[in-house]
């Protein structure tokens, strides 16, 4: 295995059993995938694909059923493997009667973290995470956005070369959503290798290089997201300040040259952009609420 | 104290309980190997398998080397912050409450009120710490499971062994503060309550009859349901006698013009006797040498018997008698059972005599001293310095009878038809003292071996089973472990009514235990069954501690010193056993998957 392959996979299967091993579902099929350093990879595919269960097999969660995962040129179930690797689930299980600061010091010292070294990570990621001033709750009080950010904070108190995040955003609002792109966008530029799960399709476009899709176990789709998303026989035609007669005379064109079109209309800006924009207002002007058309 | 078992000396002990314990290791290793490899091999081809059992060991090997003290001590840490919120403090304040009950239905007229108080605290702290260690250690590791909380756990370096040693750990921890707590509250309980002093009734003194002129004697007044009597010396100081099991020191206080006598707390009250015991040997009723008495039938096993009015007699060889050691008296303490083989007159005690002898020259002996026997209760003797021969000469018991420090005590019967069962610590030198409150602490050191088998005996079957079920398995080991005696006893057929099975139908059945079952396949294949049950029983039974064996509360109680071979005993099985339990809970373990 090359050295700069972190993660590679042969024909990963993985098959549920009941108590009396009887065959219940087949949640993963012949995976054969490589996720080289320094990229960021996105699994993707509908609710109930496979994608918590690779992601479970890469941790060595599960065990598979057929095939290997390798994780460092390491079988994924050797313990001695997570010592470079941080693991956001799916759900924040963490420990409910443990606060941010208690949270981050135990998992510190599971990685045989001296104390020094502990406290100044945990406070680094809480600011990091925005939790500062809930530092000394409780974990069952905080919402689930809170949760996520603890458990984000979590998987990078060893500083990981290569972080598996199970749907990073959900439950955030989209500041929190904007701020973890950009966190994933960081860690791609410290060199670390990330592994996201999501079936937001936007979240995914603005910060993979490369994506699978899976689909009720198999591999659908693997490749950069850029070429995956150019689609090479639409055009698409933005410009400002045509009249009406501009815009039939184009329309007419497309229609000589056999295209038909599908749209052509004023660009709205996206609901995320607005939002983004409102927040971003009251932000710079407390207080006052940002009412944009009225300034016009 | 009646012992029913003689505590086995630690040089007895530690060589085949190693040898035993190494077996045990080395079989069950072995099974898991060749198991493990059976169904690696069928899994995936025999090449393959046994290239996967060998990476299993490998890794094992490493993890034990990887195993760090700081995972370890935080996973402790979190197991204790785990109880603290499932509100251990809870079962503390329950002890509170029963201490707090206590007082109103603990009978302080027993006539020995501090082996009651004692070891009903001790039994209560028992019970309320392993069951407090059973909750604890046996849901946490499947709740862990069920909420997934150990998916971020064990996607840290963790050691699947580190997971079980701190919980482990961490469980104990918590045991070992609420023991200290209870230790602390039981011990000034019942200091507490058993305190007392009465007033001497100044009407009842009178000069002492037969005493010199000045010695007065009297009694007190009653209090704690009792009282005592009293002798004053001509100064006024003075003591009660014994009642209850204590007695109290009387000092004069001049008040105004009129002389009060105070006294002070019971003493003697709480002992820790180090007994030193004997060699025993029997005369059979012709007097001819033997090993061992008359045997009365199986519920009196452990003591042998001699009749009365024959030459029948126990014998004790004692060493190490010297004026150093003793002074001018020899307290011997002992204790017999009485078999009556008719009624005779009921009201009247069998009596015994007792007769010292010097083993170098038989022809050197004292008078015989006799007593009246009360059945199972300990009868302090003091043996003076002087004493006097069968013809009146006086002797001196340590230049005549024990010039060599060995002494022989013989006992008698002295009622035909009537018969004394006595065994080898029966019969001991009150030699010292030990401190009654290391005793007691002593005490609580077996408890927490208890609560650390129990524990690490609840970790280990979480780390496979559910919680409930595991509960209900570690229950079960409990059982098993308490009555391995009777298990043993049934397995070999000499129990009345047979196995799990037999009994079974005749539960049902409703048939006596002695009802001969009719026979006919029915009765054979219960029987069979009872064979296979009984093989598996005694098997786990076997692996087992015996848990009897942690069990000092009556040393505390009865006021004996707990031998520090016990001690020594209790500690190094409870290791063990540990040791054993942290070994399998890692093997299973690591053989889940943990996200299932
Ligand atoms: N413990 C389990 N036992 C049985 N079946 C399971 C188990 N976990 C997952 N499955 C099944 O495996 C399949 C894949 O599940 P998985 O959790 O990997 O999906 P996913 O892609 O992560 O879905 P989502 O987007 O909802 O998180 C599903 O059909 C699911 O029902
Ligand atoms: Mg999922």
């Amino acid at each position: 295995m090359p050295p700069d392959v972190v993660v590679e996979t042969q024909n990963l299967t993985k098959v549920y059993r009941d108590f009396w091993g009887r065959r219940k579902v087949r949640a993963l099929r012949a995976l054969d995938m490589e996720i080289r350093r320094g990229e960021i990879f996105g699994l993707l595919g509908p609710n109930g694909s496979g994608k918590t269960t690779t992601i479970k097999l890469l941790l060595g969660l599960l065990f598979p059923t057929s095939g290997k995962a390798l994780v460092f040129g390491r079988d994924a179930t050797d313990v001695s493997k997570n010592e470079r690797i941080g693991y956001l689930p799916e759900e924040s299980y963490l420990y409910r009667f443990l606060n941010a600061e208690e949270t981050l010091d135990f998992y510190g010292r599971l990685f045989d973290m001296p104390a020094k070294v502990r406290r100044e990570r945990a406070a680094e990621l809480i600011t990091l995470v925005g939790l500062n001033k809930d530092k000394r709750r409780q974990l069952k009080e905080y919402s689930k956005g809170m949760a996520r950010r603890i458990g984000l904070a979590q998987a990078m108190i060893n500083d990981p070369d290569f972080i598996l995040l199970d749907e990073p955003t959900s439950g955030l609002d989209p500041i929190g959503t904007r701020e973890i792109k950009d966190l994933i966008i960081r860690l791609k530029e410290q060199g670390k290798t990330v592994l996201m799960s999501s079936h937001l399709l936007a979240d995914v476009q603005d910060v993979c290089d490369r994506i699978a899709i899976l689909h009720q176990g198999e591999l659908k789709e693997l490749g950069r997201v850029d070429s995956l998303l150019k689609l090479r026989d639409e055009t698409e035609i933005r410009a400002r300040g045509l009249s009406a007669e501009a815009q039939a005379e184009i329309r007419a064109v497309i229609e000589r040259h056999q295209g038909n079109v599908l749209m052509m209309d004023n660009p709205t800006t996206t609901l995320e952009d607005l939002f983004l924009s409102i927040v971003r207002d009251s932000e710079a002007r407390p207080g006052r609420r940002a009412r944009p058309e009225e300034e016009k | 104290m009646v012992l029913e078992n003689e505590p086995i000396p630690f040089g007895d002990w530690i060589a085949p309980a190693l040898l035993f314990f190494l077996q045990a290791a080395g079989i069950l290793a072995l099974l898991a190997l060749v198991g493990g490899y059976l169904i690696a091999a069928f899994r995936y081809g025999p090449l393959d398998g046994g290239d996967r059992v060998f990476r299993f060991l490998k890794r094992g090997l490493g993890d034990l080397i990887a195993l760090s003290p700081r995972r370890v001590m935080a996973l402790a840490w979190l197991a204790v912050q785990e109880s603290l919120r499932r509100r251990v403090l809870v079962g503390f304040g329950v002890f509170l409450l029963i201490l707090l009950f206590a007082g109103w239905f603990l009978d302080t007229d027993s006539n020995d009120p501090a082996t009651l108080y004692i070891s009903f605290v001790l039994t209560a702290t028992t019970y309320l710490v392993l069951l407090m260690a059973l909750f604890l250690s046996v849901f946490s590791l499947p709740a862990d499971i069920k909420n997934k909380t150990i998916h971020t756990v064990v996607t840290k370096p963790v050691r699947p062994g580190e997971i079980v040693l701190g919980r482990i750990i961490g469980f104990s921890l918590i045991g070992t503060m609420l023991l200290a707590l209870m230790g602390v509250f039981s011990y000034f309980f019942v200091v507490r309550l058993l305190n007392h002093t009465h007033e001497v009734e100044v009407a009842s003194l009178e000069p002492l009859p037969g005493g010199s002129s000045d010695q007065r004697a009297g009694r007190t007044e009653p209090e704690h349901s009792h009282r005592h009597e009293v002798t004053l010396e001509a100064d006024g100081t003075g003591s009660t006698n014994t009642v209850n099991g204590h007695w109290h020191e009387i000092d004069p206080v001049e008040d105004g013009d009129e002389t009060r006598y105070v006294l002070g707390p019971p003493r003697g009250m709480f002992n820790a006797r180090v007994p030193e015991y004997g060699e025993l040997r029997f005369r059979d009723r012709s007097g001819a040498a033997v090993s061992r008495g008359i045997n009365v039938g199986n519920e009196w096993k452990y003591r042998s018997f001699i009749e009365g009015a024959t030459l029948a007699a126990a014998v004790w060889r004692f060493d190490g008698i010297t004026p150093e050691r003793y002074g001018d008296s020899l307290p011997i303490e002992m204790t017999v059972r009485v078999f009556r083989s008719h009624k005779g007159d009921i009201e009247q005690p069998i009596r015994g005599t007792l007769k010292l002898r010097n083993p170098r020259n038989i022809g050197i002996e004292s008078a015989v001293e006799v007593f009246q026997a009360k059945d199972g209760t300990v009868n302090p003797i003091e043996i003076p310095r002087k004493l006097t021969t069968p013809e009146g000469r006086t002797i001196d018991l340590f230049e005549d009878l024990a010039p060599e420090g060995e002494l022989e005590i013989e006992m008698q019967c002295l009622d035909s038809g009537q018969y004394f069962g006595v065994a080898k610590a029966d019969l001991y030198l009150r030699a010292r003292d030990a401190s009654f409150q290391v005793n007691f602490i002593k005490g609580f050191l077996g408890i927490w071996v208890r609560m650390l088998l129990v524990t690490s005996l609840g970790v280990m079957f979480s780390t496979f089973l559910s919680g409930p079920v595991a509960m209900l398995a570690t229950l079960a080991a409990l059982v098993l472990g308490t009555s391995t005696g009777f298990i043993f006893d049934v397995a070999a057929g000499t129990v009345e009514g047979g196995g799990p099975a037999e009994s079974f139908i005749r539960l049902v059945q409703q048939k006596n235990v002695t009802v001969q079952l009719e026979p006919g396949l029915t009765t054979d294949v219960v029987k069979a069954a009872d064979v296979v049950f009984m093989a598996v029983m005694t098997s786990v039974t076997s692996l087992l501690p015996d848990f009897g064996q942690f069990d000092s509360v009556e040393y505390v109680a009865h006021g004996y010193d707990i031998p520090p071979d016990l001690l020594l005993v209790q500690v190094l099985s409870g290791v063990g056993f540990v040791i054993a339990m942290f070994a399998i809970g890692y093997f299973f373990l690591r053989m889940r998957e943990v996200a299932r």
